[in-house]
C-alpha cells in the first residue's frame, strides 16, 4: 500500500493549525498598525504615520510568507477574519507603547511555534521559522527604541517634533 | 455501537483502512485518493481534503449539540464535491471513530514506509 498521505501532505495537523493561527496574528498586527498609521496621519505626525504604514506592510508580508509556506507544503492555508483593532489612543507615546506590546506578543507566539516544531520533530518548519526569529529581534529592537525616544525627549510639542525627525532613521544593525 | 476492524482488506489497488458498522475508508493507490463509504454513499477525497473533513468532524462539540434547543443534527459541507451532509449524533460518533481508526492506520503505514521501505531502499543503493 502506497504512502499517499506522506506524498500529498507534508506537515502535521497541529503544525498546520498553529501556522494558520499565526497567519491570523500577523494579519491582525497589520491591521493594528494601519489603524495607528491613520491616527498619526490625521494628527499631523507624518513621519510616525509613514513608520506605521511601513510596519503594516511588513506584517502583511509576514502573513503571506506563512500562507505560501502552508500552500507549498500542500496544506490548507486559511485567509483569516480579522477582529476589531484599537483605533483610539490617548497620546503618541501610547501608540508606540502599544506597538511594542504587540511585537512582544508576536515574538512569544513565534517562539511557541518553534517549540512546537521541535516537539513534533518538524525540522523543515523549524528551519523556516529561523527567519522569523531573527526578524522579531529586529522588530522588537526598533519598537523599543521608538518608546525610548519619548523617555529621552519627553512628550512636549518640541520633543514630538524631534521624535518625528528621528523616527524613520531607527534601524537595527544586527548587533554590529 | 460500531464494530472496529483492525485489519485491512485488499481489493485490487484498494485497501480498506478502517471500517465501522455503517462506514469505511478505503485507500486507492491507482488514483492516489481515499474513498469514504457511508450510508450507501461513496465520496472521494484527496489527502488534504480528507484531513480537512476529519478536522470538521473532530470540531463538532457533541455536548453543546445535545444541550442546545435545536435538533440534534450537524450540517457539514464538503466543498470539494459540492455536497452538504446532515449528520445525527450517532453518525457523528461513528465518523469520529472511523477517522481515529483510519488515521492510526495511515500513521502506521507511513511509519512502515519510513523505517522499512525507504530506509531499506537507501541501504540497498549504498
Amino acid at each position: 500500500m502506497k504512502d499517499i498521505i506522506r506524498s500529498q501532505s507534508v506537515l502535521k495537523e497541529e503544525i498546520i493549525e498553529r501556522i494558520n493561527k499565526q497567519i491570523k496574528i500577523e494579519a491582525t498586527s497589520s491591521s493594528a498598525y494601519l489603524a495607528m498609521a491613520g491616527w498619526c496621519d490625521v494628527r499631523g505626525y507624518d513621519n510616525c504615520a509613514k513608520f506605521f504604514f511601513k510596519q503594516s506592510d511588513e506584517e502583511r508580508g509576514h502573513q503571506l510568507k506563512f500562507f505560501h509556506y502552508l500552500a507549498d507544503m500542500e496544506a490548507e492555508a486559511t485567509s483569516p477574519t480579522i477582529d476589531e483593532v484599537e483605533h483610539e489612543f490617548s497620546s503618541l507615546k501610547s501608540v508606540f507603547e502599544k506597538a511594542l506590546e504587540n511585537e512582544i506578543s508576536v515574538t512569544e507566539s513565534i517562539h511557541d511555534l518553534v517549540r512546537l516544531a521541535r516537539k513534533q520533530g518538524d525540522i523543515a518548519t523549524e528551519e523556516f521559522l529561523r527567519w522569523f526569529v531573527q526578524e522579531q529581534i529586529e522588530e522588537e529592537f526598533v519598537a523599543r527604541k521608538c518608546v525610548e525616544l519619548f523617555d529621552v525627549f519627553g512628550n512636549e510639542k518640541l520633543a514630538i517634533g524631534m521624535i518625528e525627525e528621528r523616527i524613520l532613521s531607527i534601524e537595527y544593525d544586527g548587533g554590529e | 455501537m460500531s464494530e472496529n476492524l483492525a485489519e485491512s482488506h485488499t481489493i485490487s489497488s484498494r485497501e480498506v483502512l478502517f471500517q465501522t458498522s455503517n462506514a469505511s475508508i478505503t485507500q486507492c493507490d491507482a488514483q492516489g485518493k481515499y474513498i469514504l463509504s457511508f450510508n450507501q454513499d461513496q465520496i472521494e477525497f484527496r489527502a488534504c481534503e480528507l484531513i480537512s473533513f476529519r478536522r470538521k468532524i473532530q470540531k463538532i462539540d457533541l455536548t453543546k449539540l445535545l444541550a442546545s434547543d435545536t435538533p440534534d443534527i450537524e450540517i457539514v459541507s464538503m466543498p470539494h464535491c459540492d455536497r452538504l451532509f446532515v449528520f445525527t449524533i450517532q453518525e457523528i460518533l461513528e465518523l469520529k471513530d472511523l477517522f481515529a481508526g483510519t488515521f492510526a492506520m495511515l500513521e502506521l503505514n507511513s511509519l512502515i514506509h519510513k523505517e522499512i521501505i525507504r530506509k531499506g531502499a537507501l541501504i540497498k543503493s549504498n
